[in-house]
């Protein structure tokens, strides 16, 4: 196996007197496809906020590609190379689908506000790799035919695909989604996973998903972490996974 | 689909098309005082210099209210501090060097416009630079103010901005009778010249160099700048604040440091603005300039305008400065048709005239086709 692209070890949450997350670690390869999953209130998206700097751990360490992540703000560790999407929707509604994925491009310029004012040659160039570059993306998504809509007049399924889409304009080495499949049908969980194949073939990138619905988590991933009550109650192959019997228990109950 | 690629313009002509819509202002702020001035009243004349100054600090405004979805409530701080400052430096200098505290512009002065003069003059100079250093002390102070904002959301920085606001008004309250002998002046040291401006009494004696050139000047930059801003990469960096800080961040936008520019920005055109105002004929610049009344007057234009739209900012400005003058003919009832139009506005628009769209953007008037076509019915399928 190669070397792991995103490395959690020991990672801790408390939460005044509440651990939310306790001694959390991850090794996800490049190109790999992990799922994470338990039951709700397990501390899944704890894990995700801390992964991607919105809270920072009370213990552990966690690092992309080699380079520790510590301390840095969700915009630095988006640059660094780690993007996400989000349990409940959270494009920019009232722009349009084009914008959505334009403002994902921004952390990849190199031109000065000044250059923008003076509408100076490097702004131009840029300005035109952008939009070259989300028209792409949103090809790719299927969602080029809506570019000039307002995000928020989009149907659900086409603004999670959006989310992934803006995602993956930040040039990510490692993309974290949020429970990609909540509320579709099971066609478009089927195409989902379509998806996510190509998402990682295209864009070389190692995917975690927090994910509810099984079919989807067995099918599509490698390996497998089980949370319940912010612990990690086991972690393997989709096939190890299912025959623990701490993972059945955590689902189904016991007698 | 495929993406042609635009051939890629030579140098040159980038760099015209880049400085271009600049020489543009220049042209149409000497049409406003050589042209226009000179063939219109003097009473419509000071009602397009106000327009102007209006223009500047909804548009202003805009980018920390309307982008960044800050809610700043202290930009009349900015003015006046704006104001003083400049006002400060063009009467002190000239008492120092002149002698005297009047105005020394050529033709592109001053609300009158003399016969004989040069166009621009030393006086003209003197006036640019004031202006320039009132707008950088004002976005000094913008950085400030921006600072909280960094921690501060919705209402708790409306109350802090607030709060700026009146502090400037108190300080400025707290200041010394200004020196009107130019034997006062020259005794004085730099460093005691920035306390006499006047105290609760005003800044009086400002000479008047303020004129629809310099407005309209000051008008056509902070459009140019407001517009390309809002059309770049970063202007969309800002909207993506506004409409959901935590994605923003996530997608690699360092939302602290675009709201600080948000206010740095937006103080150092709202100081020119204040520049403009206190060398105005007829304008007595007080404390009161800093008064949170003012800051309601262009909050009002913002938000009638819609939150994020430049043409609806500079139409707001219009509307709210000329309709207390149409009105004057029901003097009495003047403040109630006033605040009646602004809630009927905001009932039947609660984004403001242009939402956060411009005039131009043909989503803009997608409402009117669906009042015609759906009655109202169709209104509600618009969440």
């Amino acid at each position: 196996m190669s070397e792991a692209i995103l490395q959690a070890r020991g990672v801790s949450k408390s939460f005044g007197g509440l651990r939310a997350v306790s001694e959390f670690s991850l090794s996800l390869p490049a190109r790999g496809l992990h799922g994470l999953i338990g039951p709700n209130g397990a501390g899944k998206t704890t894990v995700f906020n801390l992964l991607t700097g919105v809270y920072h751990p009370s213990e552990g360490e966690i690092s992309l590609a080699g380079e520790s992540l510590l301390g840095l703000k969700p915009h630095k560790r988006a640059a660094a190379g780690l993007a996400r999407t989000f349990q409940n929707i959270r494009l920019f509604a009232e722009l349009s689908v084009l914008d959505n994925v334009r403002i994902a491009c921004h952390l990849r310029t190199t031109h000065s506000m000044g250059s923008a004012i003076l509408r100076l040659p490097k702004h131009r160039r840029e300005e035109r790799a952008i939009v070259r570059r989300s028209m792409e993306l949103l090809e790719v998504f299927d969602l080029a035919g809506r570019a000039s809509e307002d995000a928020r007049n989009l149907p659900y399924g086409d603004q999670r695909r959006l989310e992934i889409a803006r995602a993956l304009a930040t040039e990510p080495k490692c993309l974290l989604l949020d429970e990609p499949a909540a509320g579709m049908n099971p066609q478009e969980k089927v195409d989902l996973r379509k998806l996510i194949h190509q998402i990682r073939e295209r864009f070389g990138v190692a995917i975690l998903l927090i994910e509810h619905d099984m079919g989807v988590v067995m099918n599509l991933c490698e390996r497998i972490t089980v949370l319940n009550f912010g612990q990690t109650i086991a972690a393997g192959t989709p096939e190890h996974v299912q025959s623990d019997p701490k993972v059945i228990e955590a689902y189904l109950g016991t007698e | 689909m495929s993406h042609e690629t635009p051939p890629t313009p030579g140098l040159v002509s980038s760099l015209v098309r880049g400085y271009m819509p600049f020489v543009v202002a220049v042209g149409v702020a000497i049409v406003m005082q050589v042209v226009v001035r000179p063939n219109v009243d003097p009473y419509p004349a000071k009602l397009l210099l106000d327009i102007g100054i209006n223009c500047i600090l909804a548009v202003s405004l805009t980018m920390v209210n309307g982008f960044t979805g800050q809610f700043s409530m202290g930009h009349a701080g900015f003015m006046a501090v704006g104001g003083y400052a400049s006002g400060a430096i063009t009467y002190y200098t000239s008492m120092r060097v002149w002698g005297a505290g009047e105005a020394r512009g050529g033709v592109l002065s001053g609300m009158l416009g003399g016969e004989g003069l040069p166009w621009l003059t030393v006086g003209d100079g003197l006036f640019l630079f004031s202006l320039i250093v009132g707008g950088v002390v004002a976005a000094g102070l913008g950085y400030l103010v921006g600072l909280p904002s960094l921690r501060l959301k919705g209402d708790y920085l409306a109350i802090v901005t607030l709060g700026f606001g009146e502090i400037v008004r108190v300080v400025i309250q707290q200041t010394s009778p200004v020196l009107t002998s130019a034997e006062e002046v020259r005794q004085a040291t730099i460093l005691q010249l920035p306390t006499h401006v006047g105290g609760s009494l005003g800044f009086s004696g400002i000479p008047y160099y303020t004129g629809l050139f310099w407005v309209y000047l000051g008008v056509c930059v902070t459009l140019i700048v407001a517009f390309r801003l809002k059309t770049s990469t970063f202007g969309r960096a800002f909207l993506s604040i506004r409409n959901d800080e935590i994605a923003a961040e996530a997608m690699g936008v360092n939302t602290t440091r675009y709201k600080v520019w948000a206010f740095v920005i937006a103080a150092f055109f709202a100081g020119i603005a204040g520049g403009l105002f206190s060398h105005t004929l007829g304008v007595g610049l007080s404390p009161e300039a800093a008064g949170f009344l003012r800051s309601f007057d262009v909050i009002i234009m913002v938000v009638l305008g819609g939150l994020g739209s430049i043409s609806g900012a500079v139409a707001a400005a219009i509307i709210v400065t000329l309709l207390p003058e149409w009105l004057r003919g029901v003097a009495e009832y003047r403040m109630i048709i006033y605040a009646l139009a602004l809630i009927l506005i905001m009932i039947f628009r609660p984004k403001g005239l242009f939402g956060v769209r411009e005039v131009w953007d043909r989503a803009t008037w997608a409402w009117l086709s669906r009042r015609k076509s759906g009655t109202g019915a169709r209104g509600g399928a618009r969440e």
